[in-house]
């Protein structure tokens, strides 16, 4: 189970001149400092899936990026099951894995390479990296492409090896950035069979998308974000309830709170 | 930190780019293009040195002797001139190589007539060889009027040899061979060397911090449960190795190459040179440049991990080699020694140390100074590395 409460983190503007009229207008841009994210919290228990939706610029990616242990958060806290991430970053890494939106590969290793490299990072025995690699190749259909240098790679392959990599150590959560951006129909099909996986192993996994319909297939549970502040923060039938028709306007209502505050 | 240098230079291994400035260049391009220079610099002499020359000759029958040894067709070719003619105009359009002017006074008889002043024209801008070789003739038949003015004045050997020349002034060097040469050589290698370690480093550097940063897998491996300081230390040593390699490679090949190409001539002197250069000085000159590579690899890393891409790392490391370079200029001037405040001067005192080395004159106490100074440099520096890789302002730029 994750936990995480009033997470805030706030980043130095370094040059108040080149920021865009947009940001100057942003509430957020405070004096010399920009509160990307001011108050988030939400929780996800074991075997459940947690969708983050918010707006482009709302603080979803420096969210996760502070679950990941990449960024250290001005305040709130982060506990993975009863572990206290900010204070053990290094423990909290080994359970998560986490999949960044910007993610790339070693070019100029092999798929198999690529995933060997964090699994040995991982601390995890020659075996055990070999006998999970072929599980992870099987899962996500990877064998016919494992061997061959990445940087030939097609966009599909490429994130199906990155989300080998990032579960390599069979972590206790799972978090994706935006995981089916920029995927074919057959590859985004391979990532949400593949998170259906997990659920059915029992493992959260929290994921930001802009994909309404994958968030009806997949979550139990649904966070908004905009302005770096939880506008909603339920289950999905709740967050079906919020408005009459489809999910879209689910998502404008629970953003419209905000506006209208 | 094993597992991300093994990890590192196998990418580096693998990249054809990197490893094309970092192996083929110094020990395939660079020999083979020296090489082609030496060899058509020696076809130019040879050529010079046999070309037939054009000639024209003035007041001829005045000196019969020099005539005569200039009738050699496969050296010398005559060309008759009218009288007034230009000497400069003949020899711009090609007609003559030279003009020789032999005055009417020229004759044997040193004594009586005195010096004799033969004039030769020719275009001596260019390389050739019209002075040498005319001045061989020239020089035989002057040689023949000393001694003959010589025996008329009826003088032995001793007095002979104390006319030509009455005072010599002696040239005793105390240097012996090794300090002569160590100092020439000496002043160059650190030139080489420390640059050839930069260019080395360079490629890998931004392909280590920059690169990764481009292609996005930097987060994922600050997120990867191994301490900043192993990755750190994993890249620096990477980059450490590909410099030392590269310096090391290039050093190694211009030596065999030098060897393979001099064919003999010049072997024995290296290797008398070389011989009189103790083991351990030269492992000491391997071992003054781990700190100095310690330096540029930190300061590279520090510059490449700043960088959001490769092109900005690229642009930041350009004037390093400048900088590198005014250090090692400091340790040619004259007056600047390896000792007192100049020990401590990081890369200038390497400099020195390596030309002391070199010249057998080492002392070797410096090396406390030497050592303590970059070790100094270098570790704060790594310490600034590691610390910036703790930095979210430098890492998600």
């Amino acid at each position: 189970m994750i936990e995480i409460k009033q997470l805030a983190k706030k980043f130095a503007v370094e040059n108040p001149k080149k920021l865009s009229e947009q940001e100057k207008k942003d509430p957020r841009l405070k004096g010399r400092f920009f509160h990307s994210v001011q108050d988030v919290s939400f929780t996800c228990h074991k075997g459940e899936v947690l969708g983050l939706l918010g707006p482009n610029g709302a603080g979803k990616t420096t969210t996760l990026r502070m679950l990941s242990t990449a960024l250290k958060p001005d305040s709130g806290s982060v506990e993975i099951s009863g572990d206290n991430v900010l204070a053990n970053p290094v423990i909290a890494r080994k359970k998560i894995g986490f999949l960044s939106g910007s993610t790339g590969l070693y070019g100029r290793l092999t798929g198999r390479e690529n995933i060997h490299y964090f699994g040995q990072l991982h601390g995890m025995s020659e075996e055990s990296i070999v006998k999970r690699i072929n599980e992870l190749a099987d899962l996500l259909d990877m064998h016919n492409f494992l061997d061959r240098r990445s940087e030939n790679f097609s966009t599909g392959m490429k994130q199906k090896t990155a989300i080998a990599r990032a579960v390599v150590h069979s972590p206790e959560l799972v978090i994706l950035d935006e995981p089916t951006t920029g995927l074919d129909i057959m590859a985004t099909q391979t990532v949400l069979e593949f998170i259906r996986g997990l659920k059915e192993q029992g493992t959260p996994v929290i994921f930001s998308t802009h994909h309404l319909d994958e968030v009806e297939e997949l979550c139990d549970k649904v966070t908004v974000i905009d302005l770096g502040r939880t506008m909603f923060d339920g289950d999905i039938a709740s967050f079906k309830a919020l408005a009459q028709g489809s999910l879209h306007q689910s998502f404008m209502a629970a953003i419209q709170s905000t506006t209208s505050e | 930190m094993w597992l991300v240098f093994k990890k590192e230079i196998k990418e580096l291994l693998r990249d054809r780019k990197t490893l094309f400035f970092m192996v083929a260049l110094p020990l395939l391009i660079f020999p083979v293009l020296i090489g082609v220079a030496g060899f058509v610099s020696k076809q130019a002499m040879d050529k010079a040195e046999s070309q037939v020359l054009n000639y024209a000759l003035v007041g001829g029958q005045y000196a019969p002797e020099i005539v005569e040894d200039l009738e050699q067709p496969d050296k010398f070719k005559l060309v008759e001139i009218s009288e007034n003619e230009d000497f400069t105009t003949i020899i711009r359009d090609e007609t003559v190589d030279f003009v020789l002017v032999i005055p009417e006074n020229y004759s044997s008889n040193v004594l009586e007539n005195g010096q004799t002043n033969i004039k030769l024209y020719f275009n001596d801008a260019g390389l050739n060889l019209v002075y040498r070789r005319v001045n061989e003739i020239v020089k035989s038949q002057s040689e023949l009027f000393q001694q003959s003015a010589f025996s008329v004045l009826g003088l032995d050997e001793t007095q002979q040899s104390a006319l030509i020349e009455p005072i010599v002034l002696e040239k005793v060097n105390t240097a012996d061979d090794r300090e002569n040469w160590g100092e020439k050589i000496g002043g160059m290698l650190p030139y080489v060397l420390f640059l050839l370690c930069l260019t080395g480093a360079m490629a890998p550097a931004t392909d280590i911090g920059a690169g990764e940063k481009e292609r996005g897998t930097l987060e994922t491996l600050l997120i990867s449960p191994i301490d900043r300081n192993k990755i750190v230390m994993g890249k620096f040593l990477t980059i450490c190795f590909a410099g030392t390699m590269t310096a090391l490679l290039t050093v190694g090949s211009m030596v065999i190459w030098g060897l393979v190409l001099s064919q003999g001539m010049a072997i024995k002197f290296v290797a008398d040179f070389m011989a009189q250069i103790a083991m351990h000085d030269f492992l000491l000159i391997f071992l003054m440049l781990v700190p100095v590579v310690a330096i540029f690899a930190a300061v590279l890393l520090s510059i490449s991990i700043y960088s959001k891409s490769f092109k900005e790392a690229q642009s930041y490391m350009g004037p390093m080699s400048i900088l590198v370079v005014i250090p090692i200029m400091l340790a040619l001037l004259p007056g600047v020694e390896l000792k007192g405040a100049w020990a401590w001067v990081p890369i200038t005192n390497v400099s020195l140390a390596m030309k002391e080395l070199l010249k057998g004159t080492m002392d070797y106490y410096q090396l406390f100074a030497i050592f303590g100074s970059t070790v100094l440099i270098a570790g704060a520096l790594f310490a600034f590395c590691v610390y910036w890789f703790n930095q979210e302002k430098v890492l998600f730029r």
